[in-house]
């Protein structure tokens, strides 16, 4: 693994109820830079265990001096979100994997087409930030709670004007996917940012409607689901007992038996192990349903309650 | 070796996967093509509006009104292209340029015949499906190579044996030198 930054917090702003945003500064010497897209995953010392999220990075790209970062408060949170509201002040100094981008804007798209749901919003601060420096097409259709998850929306109106769409689910106006997407201009690529369902929504709605895949981009959110204890067996024999509230990938990494990970959600492909016997409950978005038979994402996936998972590691 | 088919040598579905689609643009070579009305009805199917350009002798014209099409359309229109392999290459390079992607064109290859590159004096010509033939403008032997330019809609043409370039003279010294060796 690329060595980790040792970041400060340099500020923290409670957006809403459930967003807190995050500001970092290097304890010494300069960030790396980044590109819009990109995210951090974010090491929690002192939870006894280890606990690591990813996060996208929304501050401008250009701006070097410090990363952003928006949290929003899980009710299903493994204790990641709760330790970023509850434990972390100013002044403290986290660990930070460098900056890694899955979610980048398409280069040669005519149209950047923006759909974000909630918490969602964050990558597509730093995207509008790029955009407007190169001049880039774009809109942004933002579906969030109001008081609870409109995270930036003043800033996104002031920033964006007519190219902001906005959609207050606690006022019932809905995003009409259909609509939005069946009048994009030719070189449009849509990118979306928020809950699995609104993912999936739109990349079947754009499916139907005729979009190729290649125009498609999607983020989910990086954090992984609690679940049932179970165990798994390495290829030594030894076995480990992965308790409900960790991912089978901070088991092995506890267990000193590292796996290279890049998104810790489910969609990079970076963690893909081979495992020879057990039930698998496949979380991923990334394995192929014959790739399922002898491989899992342990960054998110996990054994079925009680039963024990052989891993090739 | 020419056998086995290079990355670069298209492949023509014999059947058009169903696409979805909101729009579908039908470019054809000929308005005469009897695939014309074939593949407009079937295209027309499930209720999707299906326009027809044609070429109408001049692909000028028809690269400009490809154009006028495509920047009015919206994301979901998808592209049949139904004529010989080099027009099929030449509309493919334009709608390419008025920002289609690959996934959203269809290529329907209507004749057999195949262009041709000579790579020694740069002669484009239609040939029929054989391995060797004489270049129309410089009368070398060529050997017809699987390697397709997209870019040309042609097929490279290189010259077969330097040692003969414009081939065995006559049948008869072939096999006298086949019988000496
Ligand atoms: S770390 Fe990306 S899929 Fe597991």
């Amino acid at each position: 693994m690329s060595e980790l930054l040792d970041v400060r917090v340099a500020s923290v702003r409670q957006l809403t109820p459930l967003v807190r945003e995050f500001t970092f500064e290097a304890v010494s010497g300069d960030l790396p830079g980044f590109s819009a897209g990109s995210h951090v995953q974010v090491h929690m010392p002192g939870t006894g265990r280890p606990l690591c999220n990813a996060y996208s990075l929304l501050s401008d790209p250009q701006q070097r001096q410090h990363y952003r970062i928006a949290v929003r408060l899980q009710e299903q949170s493994r204790g990641g979100s709760r330790f970023m509201h509850e434990q972390v002040k100013e002044g403290d100094v986290l660990r930070l994997s460098p900056p890694a981008n899955l979610f980048a804007p398409h280069s040669r798209a005519g149209h950047h087409l923006m759909i974000a749901g909630g918490i969602g919003i964050t990558p597509f601060m730093a995207y509008i930030a790029a955009l407007e420096q190169r001049g880039g097409s774009m809109e942004l259709h933002y579906a969030y709670r109001s008081g609870l998850t409109d995270t930036y929306l003043e800033e996104l109106a002031a920033r964006l004007g007519a190219a902001l769409h906005p959609y207050d689910g606690r006022a019932g106006q809905r995003l009409d996917i259909h609509q939005v997407l069946s009048d994009q201009p030719l070189g449009t690529h849509v990118y979306i940012c928020g809950p699995d369902s609104l993912i999936s929504d739109v990349c079947q709605t754009a499916d139907a409607l005729g979009w190729p895949a290649e125009r498609i981009h999607w983020e989910a959110f990086a954090a992984p689901e609690p679940g049932e204890p179970f165990v798994a067996e390495l290829a030594d024999g030894r076995t480990l007992a992965v308790p409900g509230d960790y991912s089978l990938l901070e088991a092995l990494e506890q267990a000193g038996v590292p796996v290279p990970n890049l998104c810790r959600g489910g969609v990079c492909g970076q963690c893909m192990t081979p495992y020879s016997a057990g039930e698998v409950d496949h979380r991923d978005l990334y394995l192929s349903d014959s790739e399922r038979a002898d491989h899992l994402m342990p960054c998110v996936s996990r054994g079925k309650g009680g039963c024990t998972v052989k891993l090739a590691l | 070796m020419t056998t086995a088919a290079m990355l670069s040598t298209p492949v023509y579905r014999p059947v058009l996967p169903p696409l979805p689609a909101q729009h579908r643009l039908l470019v054809v070579q000929h308005l005469a093509l009897p695939e014309t009305a074939y593949w407009q009805q079937q295209l027309g199917e499930e209720g999707v509006p299906v326009s027809l350009i044609s070429l109408n002798a001049d692909m000028e014209q028809l690269c400009g009104s490809l154009q006028q099409h495509l920047s009015q359309a919206r994301v979901g229109t998808r592209l049949y292209i139904c004529g010989d392999e080099s027009f099929l290459w030449k509309v493919h390079q334009q709608a390419r340029q008025c920002g289609l992607l690959n996934g959203e064109i269809e290529l329907i290859r209507t004749a057999d015949s195949r262009e041709l590159y000579c790579v020694h004096c740069s002669t484009l010509q239609t040939i029929e499906p054989a391995p060797l033939v004489h270049c129309r403008q410089c009368g070398l032997q060529l050997m017809v190579r699987e390697h397709f330019s997209q870019r040309l809609g042609a097929y490279m043409g290189v010259c077969n044996d330097p040692f003969a370039p414009y081939g065995p003279t006559t049948t008869a010294s072939a096999s006298l030198e086949e019988q000496a060796s």
